[in-house]
Formats: structure tokens, sequence, C-alpha cells
């Protein structure tokens, strides 16, 4: 950051040399410094600014009025945002008043975010679609209430050229058409879950839509016929079939004769694809660069298969993740497919070391590699992988257990580009390992889960190297105490996702150093057994980002750190609170006061009474979206909190 | 063969009928059908059915002298192949057999006087015996007389061989009946309107035996598709073109009867009606189906023209495409150049010239939910999407009813809304200070700077924009202020930076 001393040097520069300090910015957290530091700093972020997140709903005109040249506008952590809101937004705020145009923002905007906006509805989204002109992108994912008519409005976006549409649960083939007639730019269109579609909606889509250049359909009930229509996009390049049922080898036939652009192609999980359909694809595209085709090869890679894919000579991406390898194919596949980047070889039978030997001899630029469940792996292929893969930056070795402190030795001597480690339930990983590894310093992900042999001695030696650890996983490392916290809390400022579950031995001294984790957004941390009020009082005060806390079995727990939490933890999304102490009263403040909960898990409450349980739905009920509930309740509780939560479009379920 | 011969045996007719209602009188198919008509039903047959059989026989048999006038013409050009030595083989042959069952039955009336006593076993035996002779004797006279033909094809075309015996056949059957009925009734008539009529005589011979008279057939059951013979690629002059006046198409009827002169839209009916004048239109002969007399008239196909100047399907048009029968004709002149005059009575938007169209359409009137944007209905969801396919611009239309109840609803609240927020609004701007002096519970927001008071705009938004009636606990940090305010001593302020 800019130091103050030099605030004369720094006030004096020009508009246009900040705007470019101000574009070096990568991280959020530093662009809010660079705004706070004075009202001309604040000013460059308010003209410079192109994409805003909202996190609260309640702030979204004035930032909007704050932020006139926004490009990109991302609500999808505004669930509650609907109809009313939405022409709020988009009009004059009345005559005579002094405030600007409001719908000045939606001029230039041509990303939108709209991904779980559950209350938005065709007229809201019709509003959108006319008052953005240059609307290119839109994510309505996961939005249930998403329907025909939903997609008729936002049909008028004419320029429309990504769309994904994930999980919109209503659409039908009328609405895909409505999108495939109105938005005939489209280039993007991500189809999944939305279980109506069926074949005559994606043949129509591909007749109109002939821009195509990634489609996906994973997941929908469609067949060969879809397949069929999809080979005639001249432009596909990604095309995402993952799990769809009806699909089979005849299909794949289709596309080994269409779709001359494609480049990367998912089968996986398809029960109907074979060796023989990917023989289909593989012969038809020499130019593939990624196939991920796992779990739907049951029995081994067929000769006739490995033949084929001598041809994929720029082949980056192979997964074949539960099928039965030889060592021989590996030597195929590394003797041909040289500019391979990522493997995935998860569950997979017959991996040996002399077969993942032989595939890093050639296939040296391997960035990720996935050998989960790969358990006879040992040292002696993490010490080839470590020094033929320099460039490694994502290794999975869950469930290795033959791995320890030699392989990681390697890792930590040759792969210092490493960011990502998985070395859940590895017994071989000790604390010697880990100081081998903290040489990784680009470290962002490690999970060590079920590492019982580790202690607070190997966490500090991660902590005091590996400064980008933003997620951690210590799932039952019952040998980390609070002085591995209190390291945590020293070296890894940018940790965002901590799971302590079972670390039976953390208490509130531990706790109160995760408290100074400002950046952390999800805590797991069930089953703490020490762990009292005072310990939850410290991280609700200091991680103020907190948006995702499970605290199932603290029983410990006791109402004052519950009030603190409902005081501080503005940001809480989701919380677990089953099997803890709470109190009726904490209850109410907690589901009351956190006004962005969305998600809670009540069960088994031994301090609440129902009356307790029903004043504290009563207290969230127009935002919470799915609760989880102790069976019996169901007939306890008023029917009359039940209808409003139901026609609040609530998810309850009973345990 | 025909159903007119073969109504007698019950459970047989019905499965003859099947195969007639199959067979076009075109279609040349009829070689399969010669054996399997002829024989499995006389060896079934019963007494009833014997005076039957020997009537056909006795038809038969006249059948070359009757149809020697009709073939006048052909028969110039058969004789040039024609084999008389076979033939008089044959006929010797067939006489000798003759002879032979004569011999039999005189015996058997022999035999009759001496044992009267007997049961009627032997005599049913001997019965079936005459049968088998006679069928095998019937089916040697067919294919003597068939015999004939194939030197008649092969001068003409060598496609239509069987078609022509197929015709054979049919003039073999009928002649009296045809001779007996057409004769003045239907002069225009001559052969193409009888190819769309199997299905009639089906009708007529399964009523004859109810004694159910006065069938009336509807005319759309035989709806003729015109656009069915659009493949059909017939060489101009290998056809006879015929051409009706316009006054002849629009006319309601076209078979008369000749006795009292009432008209009648088919010929079928018109032969129902003749039974009330008297008992020789009461014979099997009478009623069956007049075929061609034609053993002959096959080889020269007949197409039709439409008289109204211009059209494709009128003669002078230059790419004239012919239509195939008379109904095709009618049906074509009502659709193409008269008015739509029927209005369907349930959507009073569709208009027809054919009632049989309205009647069809009706059928599914209503039914039409798939609707597109520019208000084509469709019964069925892929003949929409093909319909939107082919047109640019045109989407599938999502029903109009729910889209009235809904965005009446939501227009009134956003604006009702708008309004209570923009009173808040107001509200907001003027006491934010005041309370983000009071209580300043904004937890650290990345976006949201610190100078906004989070709750002033909550309010806001929940007293205006909730649809649902206002719980108890409303969703506002001001909900349980009152009790942080005095029970907790945390310092407001600590948690920002």
């Amino acid at each position: 950051m800019l130091s103050f001393q030099s605030s004369k040097n720094v006030l004096s520069l020009t508009e246009d040399l900040l705007v470019r300090i101000y574009e070096l910015l990568a991280a959020e957290s530093d662009r809010k410094s660079f705004r706070l530091v004075c009202r001309e700093f604040r000013r460059i972020d308010t003209l410079t600014r192109r994409h805003l997140r909202v996190i609260r709903i309640e702030f979204l005109p004035i930032l909007l009025r704050k932020y006139p040249r926004l490009q990109s506008l991302d609500l999808s952590a505004c669930p509650r945002i609907d109809d009313g809101v939405v022409s709020l937004l988009l009009t004059r705020v009345g005559p005579g008043s002094n405030s600007p145009i409001l719908g000045h923002w939606a001029w230039g905007l041509k990303s939108l975010v709209l991904s779980r906006a559950t209350g938005l509805r065709f007229s809201g989204l019709e509003m959108l679609a006319r008052a953005c002109p240059c609307l290119e992108s839109v994510d309505v994912s996961y939005c249930c209430g998403f329907g025909d008519r939903e997609a008729a409005a936002l049909s008028s976006a004419v320029g429309l050229r990504e769309l994904n549409m994930d999980k919109c649960l209503q659409l039908t083939d009328v609405g895909l058409a409505k999108i495939a007639v109105g938005c005939s730019k489209l280039e993007k269109l991500s189809l999944k879950w939305c279980m109506e579609m069926t074949d005559l909606g994606i043949d129509l889509l591909c007749k109109k839509c002939v821009d195509l250049k990634y489609l996906d359909v994973s997941y929908l009930k469609v067949t060969n016929e879809s397949l069929h229509s999809i080979a005639s996009l001249l432009k596909l390049e990604v095309l995402g079939l993952m799990a769809c049922p009806l699909i089979d080898d005849v299909g794949l036939q289709f596309i080994e004769r269409g779709c001359p652009s494609l480049k990367v192609i998912d089968v996986s999980r398809c029960e109907g694809v074979s060796s023989s359909g990917l023989i289909f694809v593989v012969r038809g595209h020499r130019n593939l660069r990624e196939l991920n085709a796992g779990y739907c090869l049951s029995q081994e890679l067929s000769t006739a298969l490995l033949h084929q894919m001598k041809n994929l000579n720029h082949l980056e991406v192979i997964r074949i993740d539960g099928a039965r390898i030889s060592e021989t194919s590996f030597q195929v596949i590394s003797a041909n497919c040289k500019s391979l980047v990522e493997i995935g070889l998860s569950k997979c039978l017959g991996v040996t070391n002399m077969g993942i030997m032989r595939l890093v001899s050639a296939c040296i630029n391997l960035r990720v590699l996935n050998l989960t469940c790969c358990h006879s792996i040992t040292d002696a292929a993490i010490s080839a992988i470590a020094y033929s893969c320099r460039s490694l930056v994502c290794l999975k070795v869950e469930s290795c257990n033959m791995i320890t402190e030699k392989g990681l030795c390697q890792l930590g001597s040759f792969c210092l580009l490493l960011e990502e480690i998985d070395l859940t339930d590895c017994c071989g990983v000790n604390d010697k390992g880990l100081e081998y590894l903290s040489r990784c310093s680009e470290l962002s992900c490690l999970k060590l889960g079920l590492c019982t042999n580790i202690s607070n001695k190997g966490l500090s030696y991660i902590c005091f190297n590996c400064l980008k650890i933003h997620e951690l996983d210590l799932y039952r490392c019952t040998g980390i105490g609070d002085d591995g916290l209190e390291a945590l809390s020293n070296g890894c400022k940018k940790l965002r996702k901590l799971n302590l579950s079972y670390c039976n031995e953390v208490s509130d001294r531990g706790l109160g150093y995760i408290g100074r984790l400002e950046e952390l957004s999800d805590l797991e941390m069930r089953a703490l057994h020490k762990i009292t009020g005072v310990g939850l009082e410290a991280v609700a005060v200091g991680c103020k980002r907190l948006a995702d806390l499970d605290m199932k079995h603290c029983e410990k727990v006791g109402d004052s750190g519950f009030w603190a939490l409902a005081y501080y933890s503005k940001n809480l999304r989701q919380i677990n609170l089953s099997y803890c102490g709470i109190s009726d009263m904490a209850l109410c403040m907690v589901m009351g006061n956190l006004s962005r909960l969305q998600e809670a898990k009540l069960v088994h409450l031994s301090n609440c009474t129902v009356e307790g349980v029903e004043l504290a739905l009563r207290a969230c009920c127009v935002r919470i979206k799915k609760v989880k509930l102790f069976a019996p309740l169901r007939f306890m509780l008023s029917s009359e909190i039940l209808e409003i939560l139901h026609a609040r479009g609530c998810i309850i379920r009973w345990d | 063969m025909s159903s007119g011969i073969l109504e007698v045996p019950k459970g047989a007719s019905f499965t003859k009928f099947n195969t007639q209602h199959q067979q076009k009188w075109e279609d040349p198919s009829s070689t399969s059908d010669y054996s399997t008509r002829i024989e499995p039903p006389f060896q079934a047959f019963n007494q009833t059915s014997q005076t039957q059989s020997l009537l056909l026989c006795n038809n038969q048999i006249k059948v070359p002298m009757q149809d020697g006038s009709v073939n006048d013409l052909l028969q110039a050009s058969k004789i040039q192949d024609w084999d008389p030595s076979a033939m008089l083989n044959n006929l010797s042959f067939l006489g000798q057999k003759i002879h032979q069952l004569q011999d039999l039955v005189y015996l058997i009336i022999g035999r009759k006087g001496q044992v009267l006593g007997r049961p009627d076993e032997l005599l049913v035996q001997q019965q079936q015996l005459v049968t088998a002779d006679l069928t095998s004797i019937i089916v040697q006279l067919i294919s003597t007389a068939g015999g004939l033909l194939p030197s008649v094809k092969q001068t003409l075309s060598a496609a239509t061989t069987s078609l022509g015996q197929c015709g054979e056949f049919g003039g073999v059957v009928f002649p009296s009946s045809a001779q007996g009925l057409n004769d003045g009734v239907q002069p225009q008539n001559a052969g193409g309107s009888k190819v769309s009529e199997p299905p009639n005589s089906v009708d007529i011979t399964s009523n004859n035996g109810n004694e159910q008279s006065n069938h009336i057939i509807e005319e759309h059951e035989l709806k003729d598709e015109e656009d069915a013979e659009e493949g059909e690629n017939l060489l101009p002059g290998t056809y006879e073109i015929l051409q009706l006046e316009k006054e002849e198409i629009l006319a309601p009827h076209t078979h008369f009867c000749t006795i009292c002169g009432k008209g009648f839209k088919r010929d079928a009916n018109l032969r129902m009606h003749m039974r009330g004048h008297g008992d020789e239109y009461k014979t099997p002969g009478a009623l069956a189906k007049p075929t061609k007399e034609s053993s002959s008239e096959p080889t020269i196909i007949k197409r039709y023209s439409c008289p109204y100047a211009g059209c494709k399907r009128n003669k002078d048009h230059k790419k004239f495409q012919p239509l195939k029968t008379i109904l095709c004709v009618k049906n074509h002149y009502k659709r193409t150049h008269c008015d739509k005059s029927y209005i369907c009575s349930r959507c009073n938007t569709k208009k027809f010239s054919v009632i049989a169209d309205l009647k069809t359409h009706e059928k599914h009137c209503g039914k039409d939910k798939w609707l597109c944007s520019c208000g084509t209905t469709f019964s069925r969801k892929d003949k929409l999407f093909g319909h939107i396919t082919l047109f640019q611009g045109h989407t599938p239309a999502i029903p109009s009813d729910e889209i009235k109840a809904a965005p009446a609803g939501t227009s009134d609240g956003a604006t009702n809304k708008v309004g209570s927020v923009n009173f808040n609004l107001s509200y907001v701007s003027s006491e934010s200070e005041v309370q983000s002096s009071s209580m300043d519970i904004k937890g650290g927001i990345d976006d949201a700077v610190g100078y906004f008071s989070p709750l002033s705009f909550d309010t806001c938004n929940f007293g205006g924009f909730h649809e649902f009636p206002r719980p108890p606990f409303d969703d506002s940090e001001s909900s349980f202020a009152f009790l942080l305010s005095r029970s907790c001593n945390y310092s407001q302020k600590s948690g920002e930076e």
C-alpha cells in the first residue's frame, strides 16, 4: 500500500496514474484499503470500478448510484432481490428530487449475475432486459422459479452471448425456444439440470443459435436425437454431456461426423457410453484438447481406443476416473499425448508406480494430477512426478497411504509452483513431511484431513512459509491444538476456509486466534468440546466475513457466544446449530438478527422449547430459504408459521 | 375376385373384405389374391353356399360371351399372340372334367333313391366331393381365361401385366350386375370414380344379409388425399385426360335412379335404393359393386384435369399435374377455387370449403394447445417446433391466461412499492445521521462503504416490498435492537476498522 508519509506526492499524481495504480490492485481487500485512504482515492474507485458484487441488498440503490460505470454486477449474494427492487432500481426516484436517474447504471451493464435470485420473476427480468441494452452475459442459475415466462422476458435481451440457466427447474422447451429465437447470437449456454428439456428444444436451439461455442446439457434426459442436432453446430468448441443417461455410442457417432471445431467434450458418468463411443469421438476430432470420460469406462481402456488416442497430439486434459488402466496404456499416452497438462486417474484400478513413472517420463508439462484412491502409489511415484513435472500446480493423492515424508521432500524440492495438494487420509504424512512441503510457498489449498500424525509443530512450518494459504482442512487432526492455531493466525492471514472439526484439543484460546483471521468466511468446527461462549464470541467479533458456520455438537457454548454471533456476524448465510445448548432467547436473537441468514440447521436443540423455535422461525421467516428441523416439531409448530415459510419459498427438511 | 360372390360364407367374408379393402383396383397385387380367394372358401362351403356357388358357376361360364362385346377393341389386338390350340386343349380338358362330375351326380341321385333311410353323413361327404371338383373346374376355367391376357399385356406395357389379370378377373365376376345398373346411370363415371369406392362395396355386401338398407356413407370417410398422387410420374400421353365441367363437379348428385329420377351421391346408395323398385334389383349380382366391365380398360389410365384455367391441375398448365380420381377433382376444385363457406362453430375462425375438412377440424378444434406467436395453433409440440424452425422470428406463445393474471398483480405491486419506497427514501436521507449514531450495527462489508446506514434501507425495503402480511417478527435489524442496546454491552464500534 502507499505510505502516508508520501501522501503529498501521491495526491499530486494525476488521475490517470492513480487509475493505473488502482487497476494493478487485484485483491478485493486491497482495493478496499485503497478507497478508504481519502476522498480522492474513493473518487478514483467510483470512476474506475467495473465490477460490483453486492453482499447486502439494502445498499444496492446507493451503490449503483455511486458506481455509474459498472459493466458487471453480481447479485448472487442477494437472493432476496425481487421484481419490486428491480423496478425501484430502474425508476427515477421522484419528480423534483435531486437524485439522478437511477436507471443510468444499467446502460453500460454487460454482465449480470442473478444466480439464486428466486424472487425475481418475469416482470423484473423484462425490466432488466429492457433497461440494459448492452447486456451480453446473464446468469440465472439456481433460480428455481425461472420458467418459460421468465425466459420469454429475458429473450428481449437480443445481444445476449452468454447465458447460464443451470437448475432452472421450471424451464421447458418453450422457454428455450423463446431464448433461442430471441437471442440468436448466443455463444455460451448452460442448461444443466433443466430437467424438462427434451430433444425438441435442443434441436430448435441448434438450428437457431448457430454461433454456439459452448453448450452444456449435462444431466438432461436428452437422447441421441439431440446429439444429431448438436453435431450440426459448426462453431461448437465445448460440449458438456455429463451424466446424460439416454445418450450412447450411436449418438457419439453423430459427433464424430459433426462439430468440426470441437475441442472439449465431457461424457463422464454417461451410463450408455463405452470405449467404442469414445473411439468415434476421438477418431473424428484429432484436435481435441480435453476429454472427460470419468466413470463411463468400467472395463479396461480398449486397445482400439488407445490406438486412436495416438492421434490426439494436442490433448491437454484427460480424465478417465474409475477406469481400469494398465502400464502399457500409460506408455501409449505418454508417448503420444506430450502436451498433456492435466490427467485425472481418480479411483482408477491398476495405477502403479511403474505406470506413473512411464506417464511422467514424457508428460513433463503436467500441472494437475489426480490420483485419489490410487492406493498402490508410493513415494517412488511421487518422486518421479516431482522430478519430471516441475510445473505441477495441483496434486490430489487422497487416501494414498503409502506416501511418507520422502515423497513430500521431493515435492518440496522440485514442485515449487504447487498450489493445491490433497493429502486427506494419508497417514504417512507427519510433521517432517509438512516441513518439506512448506517449501512450496505458493500453496493456497492444503487438505490434511484424517492425518493423525501431524501436530502443532508441523502446522507451524506450513504457517510460517505458506502465506498464501486460503483453504485449510484439518478435519480430525487430533494432534492440532491452540498453538497450531496461533501459528496459523500469525502466518496465513488470507485464510478463507478452515475445517477444525473434531480437533478435540482446540479451546477458547485457539478460537481467539481464529478471530484474528479477518478473511475467514467458512468455518467448520464440529464437536469442539472445550470451547465455550467466549471462544465463539471471539470468532464472531473477529471474523467479520464469516458466512458459513458449522458448530454442530459444540455443547458447551453458552448463550453469551450466540448473542455475540447474533450481534456481529451480520454476513452469516448458513449456520448449523444442531446439538448445541442454545436457549430460546438466544435462538430468537440469532435467527432474527442475522439479516443475511438463508440456511439453518436446528436439530436436537436440547435447551429450546417449541415456542422458542416457533418464535425464532417467525423472526427469520421472510428471508430464510432452507431450514432443517427436528421431525416431531412438524406437528407441534403452528400451521401458520409453516404456511408462511412455505409461501416464502422456504424448504423445510425434517430430521 | 370380389365380395359380390363371396358374400355368403360368413366366416370367410370378413377376411375377404379386408383384403379387398387393401387392394386398390389398379393395384397390381392380385395374382396372389387370386389363389387365396378361390380355394379356401369353397372348401368350407355348406349346403346353402353350394347353390350360390352353382350360381356363380353359371355366371362365370357366361362370362366369355358377355365380355366378348365389351372387349371388342382389345380382342382385336389380342388375337395376334393368342394360341388357340392351347386354349382348345384346356377347354377339352375342362369338358372331360364336367362330364366326370355329371356322372358322379347321376350316381348320387341313383343311390339316393335306394337308401332312403341312411343318415345324411354320406350325402354331406358327396356334396363336399362335388364341391371340390367344381372348385377345381372353376380354377381351371379362370386360369384358361386368364391365359388370354398376358399376351394382350405384352403388346401394351409389361408393367401392368398383373393388373390386367385383376381387371379381367373383375370382369369375369361382375358383368351382369355392372350392365344392369350402370348403363344409364353414370355415364361420366365409367372407371375413375370407382377407384375410390372399394369400401362401399364392403358396406353393401355386409349389410345385404342383414336387410339393413339405406346405409348412407358419409363422403368424408373416403376423403381422398389430393396430394397422395403428387409423386406420381406418368409420362404425358400415357394416360387419358378427362376434364369435367364446373357444374358437373359442383353437382350435389352424380347417380340418378333410372326409374324415379332420384339423385344420389354414391352409386352404392343408389343400388340400395334400387331394391325398392323390384326383386330383380335384389340379386347379389345386381347389388354387387359394378366394377369396370373392363378386363380391358385398365390398360388406359385415366387422369383428370381441373377446368379452372391457370390452375396447376389444368391440362393447359405448363407443369400440369393431373388429378387421380373424380373425388380428387371435386375436393381440389372446392378447396382451391371455391369460397370457404363452412365455418367452424367452435373457434369461428377456421373456414373450409369441403365439409369433410370442417369435420376433421372440428374433431380436434380447441385441442390445439401449442400456439405460435403468429397465432397458428398446433395439436402437437413437435409440429409447433417444426413451424418455429421454419419461420424466422416466430416463437412459441405462452398461454395468455396465466400472463393476464400475473402482470396485473405485479405491476400494481410494483407501483405500490415504488410509492412507499419513495417515501422511505426521503425518510432515510433525513434521518440517516441520527440512526447511524444511535445504533450503528453494520458489518464490515467490502462493497458497502460505511456511509449508509443498513438499517434505514432495510426498514424501507420490508415496509414497501414484501407482499406477505408482516409477521410479528419482521426482518429488520431493529427487531431486537432494543434488546441489544440494553442487555449487551458490546461496544458498538468494536467490529469496525
